[in-house]
């Protein structure tokens, strides 16, 4: 146990994966699977493991997407690490192979694979590729891929495990907005389900749902509303595919109000299909979605800023509900 | 004919400015001959090439160009390390400048939008830019998000465009942007039109699969399109090496049929002649030409870690550079062969300016930049509800961020 970041809980568990099994393959390019961390050993893949199956291959996700599926059908489990330039660039393979494999095969065929897809920091400033926030939405639509957002990084460490031990093809998504997030991280192995939300704050007057980078502003949104005297509770997705409706429906069915807060655009963010989900299992249910306008992000701060749900937006949202 | 090559005409005091140079030249083309010249011009320039259908006018017009690009980048460098105010940055092209002037001088770089060629760019843009002839003031208002930048606060340097120049614009994504460029070339030859593309692309582009899908279009529909590698041997951190097996990249596009060519990227005219050849022949409708740059960068991937106010090139530990540290003797000694220098020395020993009117044409491009970036600097900032216009043609989009 240790004050760990998140790229080092997250390479801790790979690590401790291609330890126990060594057909298990991972491919990078332009970003080392290295690591530090105050008080621990560095964690370096590529030297440890050798670069026969530690790759790093030149700018090519369509490689990158597809080698790991092929490493799968060949028997080996494998990850890659897709930076957020080409978060997209892999889709195709993942949407048309990877999600129909088990079932166009009736069973018979499936991808222990792990494609992390890292969503960019949505620094201001960078612009309409390199500030966007979108590819939750995008990948959780496919059937047969497991899509999850880690938020923290005790649960980015237990998820890893979780996905690299899973027969199903993972998409795991990595806001790298959350990079610089410590907290106490086991040093030993353990799994976070892929399925399943969790309630990070308990109340009773309302629901606010959200994920992955979402999370440090609704945290924040909530302490503030609980000063101001409500009774909020906090879900974390996690899952967006498959999403924990038992969870949600639980909740709402307690408060009856509902928010669900989102980086990524209004259209099919992942709330809109919380709010669904919710209205569809509990009567008399209100309900409110924040995310950010259906535009791409602008370079400029003022614009950016001004546009990316941030707790100012959230309280306010809040109060309008109670 | 014979020639006394201990005596150079590059030294002779007396020959008038440039119809010695021109008459040295037609020598050396008649003879065959190697010629000599003396050693620091030829440490330097490595001359003789030709100087092809270049005028005194568009070599002093291409030096100003280059001097242009880098009092851009140094003063912009400046702005990042010393004025806390300053939000912009940029993905410097200080060291490459050669290669961006000496092609864009072969271009149609104005008149009506569906006359120009077209410049696409790549992750390293504002040289491209400069080359291609964007309002330099406009750009630095762009690259600090203001209002009245060239894409209104919009794009920042990431994502900077000026249609009106045939400067297709700058992109964040390695790969697409020479596919991209192969489209607009098929656009040229399917309307019947003269109009070339050219893209700008940098080693790393060579292990995306578009590298290879643009080539092989582009030989098979005999596209007017001229994919010009810029090689500074680095991708962000790592050495192309890592991601391409042939040591010139230029081996690569001769499998798809295209002529090929690597060349200087530090020398402008070298990159002017191969740039002519290939601009010609799409013109004319003999397809396309691959150019392979060999250049270096003088600071870092982004920004301006290890680089000093007031000085140029960044040197030492960069905290990005985790896949590989460049020597600080690496980048020295490709600043020994700077595309300025050498493009001063080709003006002044071809006796078109001589070493003061060089200078001064210096200070005049410093004063130039130093206006762009006092106008750039004082313009407005965006309006935050801006950020709603321009999804589409007409009107705006719900703010949602409220709930």
């Amino acid at each position: 146990m240790a004050i760990k970041s998140w790229m080092y809980s997250v390479l801790e568990a790979v690590q401790h994966e291609m330890r126990e099994d060594p057909a298990m393959t991972w491919i990078f390019e332009l970003t080392p699977p290295v690591a530090s961390n105050p008080g621990k050993p560095v964690i370096n893949l590529e030297t440890e493991f050798g670069r026969k199956r530690v790759v790093n291959t030149g700018i090519d996700e369509s490689w990158m997407a597809s080698a790991v599926i092929g490493a799968g059908l060949a028997g080996s489990k494998s990850a890659t690490y897709i930076p957020y330039q080409g978060a997209c660039m892999p889709f195709q393979v993942i949407q048309n192979v990877a999600g129909k494999l088990r079932h166009k095969t009736g069973g018979r065929a499936a991808v222990p694979v792990v494609w992390i897809i890292e969503m960019t920091g949505q620094t201001p400033g960078f612009g309409g590729q390199h500030s966007c926030y979108e590819e939750d939405s995008y990948y959780m639509h496919i059937p047969g891929v497991r899509t999850v957002v880690p938020s923290t990084p005790y649960d980015a460490k237990g998820m890893m495990h979780a996905a690299l031990r899973s027969p199903d093809p993972v998409v795991y998504l990595y806001p790298a907005g959350l990079r610089t997030l410590t907290e106490e991280v086991p040093d030993e192995a353990y799994e976070v389900p892929l399925d399943k939300a969790a309630v990070r704050m308990e109340g009773s007057d309302l629901t606010i749902v959200s994920s992955g980078a979402g999370m440090p502003g609704v945290l924040e949104a909530a302490e503030r509303l609980t000063g101001e005297g409500a009774s909020v509770e906090v879900i974390d997705l996690r899952a967006l595919n498959q999403m924990d409706t038992e969870t949600i429906v639980n909740s709402v069915a307690k408060t009856k109000r509902l928010l669900t807060v989102d980086q990524s655009y209004y259209t099919l963010c992942p709330g809109a299909e919380v709010i669904a989900r919710a209205v569809e299992n509990v009567d008399g249910v209100r309900v409110k979605r924040v995310a950010f306008p259906d535009a791409p992000p602008p370079a400029s701060p003022e614009m950016f800023l001004w546009m990316r749900p941030g707790p100012d937006n959230i309280v306010e949202a809040a109060r309008a509900l109670l | 004919m014979a020639r006394d090559t201990t005596h150079p005409p590059q030294q002779t005091e007396d020959r008038p400015a440039s119809t010695s140079r021109r008459g040295f030249l037609q020598l050396a083309a008649a003879t065959g001959a190697a010629i000599s010249v003396g050693r620091s011009a030829k440490a330097l320039t490595d001359l003789p090439y030709p100087a092809g259908d270049l005028t005194d006018e568009k070599l002093v017009d291409m030096y100003r160009t280059i001097l242009r690009i880098r009092w851009h980048e140094r003063t912009q460098a400046d702005e990042m390390l010393s004025n806390p105010d300053y939000r912009g940055y940029n993905h410097f092209y200080a060291g490459q400048e050669a290669v961006a002037t000496g092609v864009c001088a072969n271009l149609r770089n104005s008149g009506p939008r569906n006359q120009l060629d077209l410049v696409y760019s790549s992750h390293r843009p504002s040289g491209h830019a400069i080359a291609k002839g964007v309002d330099i003031p406009k750009m630095v208002a762009e690259m600090d998000f203001r209002a009245t930048g060239m894409n209104g606060g919009y794009g920042a340097e990431m994502h900077i465009a000026d249609p009106d120049v045939g400067f297709a614009g700058a992109d964040g994504m390695i790969g697409p942007a020479p596919v991209i460029a192969s489209g607009s070339a098929f656009a040229f030859r399917a309307r019947g039109s003269d109009q070339v593309a050219v893209v700008f692309a940098g080693d790393g582009n060579y292990a995306a699969p578009h590298f290879h899908s643009t080539l092989n279009n582009a030989k098979i529909l005999d596209l007017p399109l001229i994919y010009v590698c810029e090689n500074n041997l680095y991708h962000q951190y790592a050495h192309y090496s890592l991601s391409c097996p042939h040591e010139d990249i230029a081996t690569a596009a001769a499998a798809y049929g295209i002529p090929a060519v690597t060349v200087d990227g530090q020398n402008v005219v070298e990159v002017y002649n191969v740039a002519k050849e290939a601009v010609d022949r799409a013109r004319a409708g003999g397809g396309p030409t691959f150019i392979e740059a060999k250049t270096y960068r003088y600071y870092n991937h982004w920004g301006a870690p290890g680089a000093t106010a007031g000085e140029l090139g960044a040197f030492g530990y960069d905290p990005l550079a985790i896949t590989h540290f460049r020597p600080e003797k690496e980048v020295r000694a490709w600043m020994q062969r700077d595309p300025v220098d050498i493009a001063r020395r080709i003006l002044v020993e071809w006796g078109i300016v001589d070493a003061a009117r060089a200078a001064e044409i210096e200070e005049e491009v410093k004063a130039e930049i130093a206006a762009a970036f006092e106008w750039g600097l004082s313009q407005p900032f965006c309006t935050p509800e801006d950020g709603l216009k321009h999804v589409f043609a007409e009107g705006t989009v719900p703010a949602r961020q409220f709930g």
